[in-house]
């Protein structure tokens, strides 16, 4: 029958598949040791053909298409072949792609997840050091990526990828309506920004564009509770740090702002109805005057409104940012870890570095990129350098553990339609978390 | 189904074969010979359903994140379920489809056959295919198409401005109280063309004779309706209120497609909350055990169902 559904008929694929197995369900422990983080490991690319594949997703991937043939130029016994895969099906089937027999050599990875405790991903602390990455990136930029021993808490332990570029969450502005609202620069404190939204409810504009169909209004969550409890305290509870809480003055603040923001009528009233995409697209027809997003949207929204996009990190005592690096890791089951590790070493080089900047991610090194002043791109340069200074980068919360995202849709829209108080919405985040952390 | 269709057809066989030689190892082998008719069809269904789910259930005793190492958990993962809210409500709402799944649709279904039953007309194929047609599409491609009627900026919400109810305009498939009805109708939408061209079929079994009688009797057409077509129609309603309960508890596609369950969980059915504890949270246990309790309920308000229709000899 047709509306038999999908996830039940996989289910009964891989149950029939399982069926063939042992008792247990799953496979148990192969008795492989775990790589050590000592081992001796060679840099550079191996003689002879060498062929690797690489899968990624189409945002994060971009910038592959150029980035590749520059590294297959330098070593041309080296081939990569590249898949992408939109980012929920990404997301879902990359455990089972690492498990299978026919696992790609470089992956991308948009969190850990359980690819370190399950013993998926290599461990790459070897490479780093041989590779001296470790005092090319600042700590916070490979601190997501590092495991510790019990393979779910972060920020600390061996390194299990490297990252290719940056992503960051902030508030992008226009210029022109800002201008209009008689207000002359972006707001640098919370203050300023409420101040500005008050302004420009009063002058008829939609002060925030939120899209909410998502769960985006975690967002300004976030960010107004990372500035407010300060992002190395805040950091903590993203990396599943034991015996850290949610219920922070800072993220009380961010949860209250958001409800208080949505009383007063700075947002639309729909935007429960309203994904992403949508709200991009009417923040570049001029719906709205500010709305906090991440740079991966910049070039289309630098592409539609030209001089009037504005970006600045999100105002507060500290410049923050919500981010993350675009990232690679590699398979346990590659047999060509050597030459992976070289394309990941490449990953940090120039000729990435400005693929990667054309795509609207940022390299860890903006000395390498340049941007014409006035422009998004320029924009972004600044604020990237800024909350470097101030070491802000925090991770997204929606990462914290497998089902937060989910969680964080269900609750901020539960919010911001009335349904629940501040302090509901963060037990019910904080419960979330303390499953896997507890 | 197919069961309580296999044996019938095994009834049917033995009655003609059985009397001409009433000889024990005849009798046996005779019963054998429609057994091996239907071996082909048994073995898939081994395989493909009753082994998947008896796996399943295997599964669900266990803790497993479908690709590490399991623990055995006993019947933690159906405590979770019972204990865990927005499952339970998951339930509730797989329930309360049927409702739009169904019942409306056979009701609908029921007004419309008799209407075009009465008056024949030229057209009738074109629009025996044009209310059928939405059993034919894909469900993804139907959850997107109304997905994009109920947006914000949708053709539903530039009606009511058309007619001036710009008040009620609204994204229909976030809001808490309207994302259900919302997405229910879409189950009326599909269901109703099935369950039209059942009972439709239907009433041209129904004898003649029996209109005659009625209307010698001075039975105008709604006594007609009641008294007539609604009784001879019990079989064929049987067979729609079968199979789109069973939608509507399997619901999956639609849902997944136009709300993902939300906003909350105000949407949230049983095949959404199973894809992501598989695939999201990598509960596969957790998942398992829901999945039996709703096969299991499935399978309760089929035996319901076939009890409350079934014609009384």
């Amino acid at each position: 029958m047709k509306s038999m559904t999908s996830a039940k008929s996989a289910l009964s694929a891989a149950a029939v598949l399982l069926a063939l197995g042992a008792c247990a369900p799953g496979s148990s422990s192969d008795g492989e040791p775990a790589a050590d983080a000592n081992a001796a490991v060679q840099t550079g690319v191996p003689a002879g053909p060498v062929e690797l594949n690489l899968i990624a997703t189409p945002e994060s991937g971009a910038a592959m298409k150029d980035i590749i043939p520059a590294f297959q130029a330098k070593h041309p016994n080296v081939k990569i072949n590249y898949v992408d895969t939109t980012y929920d099906d990404y997301n879902k089937s990359l455990n089972l792609a690492l498990s299978s027999d026919t696992s790609p050599d470089i992956v991308l990875l948009n969190a850990v997840g359980t690819t370190v405790k399950d013993q998926l991903i290599l461990n790459l602390q070897p490479y780093a050091k041989a590779y001296g990455w470790e005092s090319a990136y600042p700590a916070g930029q490979l601190n997501q990526w590092r495991v510790a021993k019990d393979g779910t808490t972060l920020g600390s332990g061996d390194l299990y990828a490297a990252p290719a570029s940056f992503s960051q969450v902030g508030l992008y502005y226009n210029k022109a309506t800002l201008k209009k609202l008689g207000i002359d620069a972006a707001p640098a404190s919370l203050e300023d920004l409420e101040a500005a939204l008050a302004k420009a409810k009063a002058g008829g504009e939609t002060p925030l564009q939120l899209g909410n169909k998502e769960g985006h209004a975690s967002f300004p969550i976030q960010l107004i509770g990372q500035s407010t409890d300060g992002p190395a305290a805040y950091a903590k509870w993203v990396f599943g740090e034991g015996g850290s809480t949610f219920d922070t003055a800072g993220n009380t603040k961010g949860a209250q702002s958001i409800t208080d923001w949505g009383t007063k009528g700075y947002y639309s009233k729909d935007a429960n109805g309203i994904d992403l995409q949508g709200a991009v697209d009417k923040f570049t027809k001029g719906d709205g005057v500010f709305f906090v997003d991440g740079s991966w949207d910049s070039k289309k929204i630098g592409d539609a409104l030209k001089g009037d996009a504005g970006f600045v990190p999100f105002p507060g005592p500290k410049a923050t940012a919500i981010g993350t690096s675009v990232a690679y890791g590699i398979s346990r089951k590659s047999k060509n870890a050597q030459a992976a590790a070289a394309f990941l070493d490449f990953l940090r080089g120039p000729e990435a570095a400005k693929a990667s900047f054309a795509q609207g991610f940022l390299p860890s090194d903006t000395s390498t990129v340049t941007a014409e002043p006035g422009t998004i791109s320029a924009d972004l340069i600044a604020a990237w350098n800024k909350v470097n200074a101030d070491d802000g980068l925090i991770g997204f919360n929606n990462n914290a553990t497998a089902t937060m995202n989910d969680t964080l849709v269900a609750e901020t829209q539960k919010l911001i339609a009335g349904k629940v108080d501040p302090a509901t919405f963060i037990r019910a985040v904080q419960s979330d978390w303390a499953k896997t952390h507890g | 189904m197919a069961d309580s269709l296999a044996n019938r057809v095994a009834v049917r066989d033995r009655t003609v074969v059985a009397p001409a030689t009433p000889v024990r190892a005849r009798r046996s082998r005779a019963r054998l010979v429609p057994l091996l008719y239907t071996a082909p069809a048994l073995l898939f269904y081994a395989a493909f359903v009753i082994a998947p789910w008896l796996h399943s259930l295997w599964i669900s005793f266990w803790d497993w994140n479908g690709i590490g190492v399991a623990t055995w958990a006993g019947l933690d993962n159906y405590r979770e379920i019972l204990a865990d809210p927005a499952l339970r409500l998951s339930l509730v709402h797989a329930f309360g489809l049927i409702l739009f799944y169904s019942v409306i649709p056979i009701c609908f279904g029921l007004v419309l056959a008799a209407l075009v039953a009465n008056v024949p007309w030229k057209g009738m194929p074109f629009v025996r295919t044009v209310i059928f047609l939405p059993q034919i599409l894909p469900l993804v491609a139907v959850g997107s198409v109304w997905k994009l009627f109920f947006d914000d900026d949708g053709p539903f919400n530039a009606l009511l401005r058309a007619v001036g109810l710009s008040d009620l305009t609204r994204a229909w498939l976030g809001d808490f109280t309207w994302a259900y009805p919302a997405v229910g109708v879409v189950g009326t939408w599909v269901s109703t063309g099935l369950c039209f061209l059942l009972l439709y079929s239907g009433i041209g079994k129904i004898d003649p004779a029996l209109y005659e009688a009625a209307r010698l009797d001075g039975a105008g057409a709604i006594h007609e309706f009641w008294h007539v077509t609604v009784p001879g129609l019990r079989r064929e309603m049987s067979v729609a209120a079968t199979v789109t309960v069973i939608a509507a508890l399997a619901s999956f596609d639609v849902v997944y497609v136009m709300t993902a369950g939300g906003p909350g969980e105000s949407t949230l059915v049983p095949g959404v909350a199973i894809y992501r504890l598989t695939f999201t949270a990598g509960q596969v246990g957790t998942a398992c055990a829901l999945a039996v309790v709703l096969s299991l309920l499935t399978c309760a308000v089929m035996f319901a169902l076939n009890r409350l229709t079934r014609e009384k000899t």
